[in-house]
């Protein structure tokens, strides 16, 4: 019988554990609390847009994709200070039908969402762009005090 | 694990076949353009995969209930697609099985399909094409016809699965990539990467339908793609990014 001698596990290896397993739950939490909801809204004719943010060292940039889009109805709010709300109108209605589903009833005319950005951002610089139905939100990030190195 | 998962035939399988891999990953760029070609070929369907380790779903297509990951087929021509992203606890044992598969049923080539993200995909009007192969007459060939090789880095996901698998089984393999939106439909970047496929193979498809649809396809691709940009992060897609260590 042969006995392999259990290595012993280091304060780093437990706190790996834990930090992968703090991981797991805090995506299941956001995923439990985001995406159980529809990608529409029959009471105001939208649609949720696919949206994204990257945080870089100097600004966030938030992007979304809008396609069917009439570019001059586009319209991006900065809501307090760390809400984004994005709402476009489409080139044409879209209905269930034209999913091929005919057991709901609606229409859609717009996209809309709102975006919770994670740092603090200055909205009044925000620049806004649209290129190929892709429209991109660049936001400059408010810098904090610098710290001298003696 | 892949005993977990069954592929059940529902007509007969054509042999020696090229073998199309177009399951949702980045851009979801490989469901886009195999659907389209299965779509332009009119292949049927011929089986569907089974596993207790997808989620219960079932789609509906004219009131008939369909598997969500099936394979058509047509003469000499195979296509495995998913309607549904695939639980990233699930990728090993399915892609296992689809080269089992591929393998008893004596496929000439698998060829799998998928996307490659780029940051800064809304700036560029023609995307790109990477490839990678499963062995070195394959690579040379590729070569040889002047594709763009994918020489070092990481690959993540289904098309990473097939490589490995099919490196394993001594089954031809090729990996086709097309610059593209990581968490965004990119009908665009399917459409290059289906006329890439024709320097390769004898598939030669007009994309022109494709591209007119391009945003009806982005409307409708909404869902599937964000449930495929969580399972692209339960499989940590992002080490992708990563730089590799070759000392």
């Amino acid at each position: 019988m042969t006995h392999k001698r259990q290595r012993k596990r280091s304060i780093f290896d437990i706190m790996s554990d834990y930090i992968e397993d703090f991981k797991t739950w805090a995506e299941e939490m956001i995923e439990s609390a985001t995406s159980e909801r529809p990608s529409w809204d029959i009471e105001s004719c939208s649609l949720e847009p696919l949206c994204n943010i990257f945080v870089t060292t100097k600004e966030v940039v938030v992007t979304a994709d809008l396609p069917y889009t009439e570019p001059k109805t586009v319209r991006v709010e900065a809501i307090g200070e760390d809400l984004i709300e994005i709402e476009a109108k489409m080139k044409r209605k879209v209905h269930f039908d034209d999913f091929g589903i005919t057991h709901r009833k609606g229409e859609f005319s717009s996209f809309l969402c709102q975006t919770r950005i994670p740092v603090p951002i200055k909205p009044e610089q925000m620049k806004v762009s649209l290129k190929h139905g892709i429209l991109e939100i660049r936001l400059p990030r408010k810098k904090g005090y610098e710290i001298k190195v003696e | 694990m892949s005993q977990l998962v069954r592929i059940i035939e529902k007509k007969p399988i054509p042999t020696e076949a090229l073998m199309l891999h177009g399951l949702p990953d980045v851009g979801l760029v490989g469901l886009i353009a195999t659907s389209y070609i299965i779509s332009e070929l009119d292949l049927d369907e011929i089986a569907y995969v089974d596993s207790d380790l997808l989620p219960p779903v079932v789609v509906l297509h004219e009131g008939l209930p369909h598997a969500p990951l099936r394979i058509y087929g047509g003469k000499s021509i195979i296509a495995a697609i998913s309607e549904m992203a695939i639980p990233a606890a699930a990728i090993h044992p399915v892609m296992r099985k689809l080269t089992d598969w591929a393998q008893s049923k004596k496929v000439k080539m698998v060829l799998s399909i998928g996307g490659m993200p780029l940051e800064n995909r809304q700036d560029i009007k023609e995307p790109k094409v990477f490839c990678a192969a499963s062995n070195r007459d394959l690579l040379d060939m590729l070569d040889k016809k002047g594709l763009n090789i994918l020489k070092e880095g990481y690959m993540v996901g289904p098309q990473a699965l097939t490589m490995r698998y099919c490196a394993e089984r001594k089954l031809s393999a090729i990996v086709l990539l097309a610059q593209s939106f990581y968490n965004y439909p990119d009908p665009e970047a399917a459409a290059v990467a289906i006329e890439e496929l024709a320097k390769i193979t004898e598939l030669k498809i007009d994309v022109s339908k494709l591209l007119e649809k391009g945003e009806e396809i982005r409307l409708r691709a909404r869902d599937i793609m964000k449930r495929t940009q969580r399972e692209l992060t339960h499989m940590k897609k992002s080490r992708e990014y990563d730089l590799p260590l070759y000392v």
